[in-house]
């Protein structure tokens, strides 16, 4: 009887990194409504365990509530369990230009009780960086789900930075580095 | 009242910098004045738009009680005085990688390969939204100009013979500046002037010299009609109409 339900518990693991590793339509991760389907009510439980399965392979799975908070609405997907380095960051096709450019824009954000105009953080960030850049790669982050561009052209961070940057800690380091410090060996 | 909602509501204004509590007191007082259905759709309109600025405010204050809250000139300064390395450090040390699998199914390669048999040409894409393409600029020719009513015919030789006077009295036998010559005091009347000398070279009545070094050229009036073979030589003529 044991070895039925360890044999179900295996099952339904398996199935549930299938269901979250499949991109299905545009954006990763599976809601939970889609995994109480696939795996029951007590998805919640499995989820866990897969998270505990996969930390061997430095991943975890990650919760992104959704707007009413509820467990259907949250959004489930495999996330790196710990950050990587630079140059894997470097080597997984993103500049790092333009991931300066996103921590910039985050931070902006958040300073400004997380909405601003597009025009204000263009502005500010062209302090920093060449317009053509800024620009791009604005309209690429907002493709890409890290900021969120509403009808007003107002700025908010988007569903993928929730899911993936630990924005307390971004703000932090941001705050706590100095002006001349040197960047820490890659 | 709504146009001020809107403008809040458009940037990273403080919400609270709006009076609910006033602008509602004096939709409530102006309401027994409105008689017309556009009136009341614009008190509602305010009462919608307030109801937006009381959210926004809802927002504001639950960021300003999260730790995510810090003084908004600090983390601007930080940012700026930051070198893009020690961004992108704490960006990487604070990022943590979706992992997924893409990939394309057979349905997704037939809806693609659907999508792409039957997918229109641009200009028939477009068409709707641009209108047909314009004609690309190109050559005009002298009978085109007379219908089009730019020219008539006698009209034109004499514009023609003054031009050559002009420049024969001008060059007497020597070289002299081509855009001097061709310059007028307006726009129109330069490249007029140009399309008009133009045509006193094709015809061997003038001739051009040009120094691709320097880019200067000169034009010269000629005594008798020059022979051989014509070369075409291609000179902008910049100004604003």
């Amino acid at each position: 009887m044991e070895s039925q339900e360890k044999a179900l518990l295996d099952r339904k693991v398996r199935k549930a990194f299938q269901v979250l590793v499949l991109q299905r339509g545009r954006n990763p991760g599976v809601k939970g409504w889609e995994l109480k389907r696939h795996l029951g009510r007590d998805f919640r439980k499995i989820v866990q365990v897969l998270s505990e399965d996969v930390s061997s392979l430095g991943l975890e799975v990650f919760e992104v509530k959704g707007v009413d908070g509820t467990d259907d609405s949250s959004r489930f997907l495999l996330r790196f369990r710990d950050s990587p380095t630079i140059t894997e960051a470097e080597t997984s096709g993103i500049r790092i230009d333009d991931l300066a450019v996103l921590a910039a824009t985050i931070a902006f954000i958040n300073s400004k009780q997380g909405r601003t105009s597009r025009r204000e953080t263009e502005q500010f960030l062209r302090e920093k960086f060449p317009k053509w850049r800024v620009e791009y790669s604005l309209d690429r982050y907002v493709k890409r789900g890290y900021l969120e561009q509403d009808d007003r052209t107002l700025l908010h961070i988007g569903w993928r930075t929730r899911a993936e940057v630990d924005e307390k800690t971004l703000m932090t380091m941001i705050l706590s580095r100095g002006a001349d410090e040197v960047p820490s060996p890659k | 009242m709504i146009e001020l909602c809107k403008s809040v509501e458009r940037s990273s204004a403080n919400p609270f910098d709006v009076d609910i509590r006033e602008k509602i007191m004096v939709l409530k007082k102006r309401l027994p004045e409105w008689k017309f259905l556009d009136e009341l759709l614009l008190d509602s309109e305010a009462m919608l738009e307030l109801a937006q600025i009381v959210k926004l405010q809802d927002e504001w204050l639950k960021h300003r009680a999260s730790s995510l809250y810090i003084d908004p000139l600090l983390i601007q300064l930080k940012v700026k005085v930051l070198p893009k390395d020690a961004l992108v450090e704490s960006f990487v040390r604070s990022w943590h990688p979706i992992v997924q699998v893409d990939q394309i199914s057979p349905k997704g390669l037939e809806k693609a390969f659907v999508y792409w048999r039957d997918l229109g040409t641009m200009s028939e894409r477009f068409k709707d939204e641009f209108g047909t393409y314009g004609v690309r600029p190109g050559t005009i020719g002298y009978e085109e100009l007379i219908e089009l009513g730019v020219f008539t015919g006698d009209e034109f030789d004499k514009r023609l013979k003054d031009l050559m006077a002009e420049l024969a009295a001008g060059s007497n036998g020597e070289w002299i500046d081509y855009r001097a010559f061709i310059h007028s005091d307006s726009f129109e009347q330069t490249v007029l002037r140009a399309y008009l000398l133009a045509f006193l070279i094709s015809d061997g009545k003038a001739s051009l010299r040009t120094d691709p070094l320097t880019g200067n050229i000169w034009t010269m009036a000629l005594r008798e009609k020059a022979g051989g073979v014509p070369k075409s030589v291609a000179i902008s003529v910049i100004g604003e109409a």
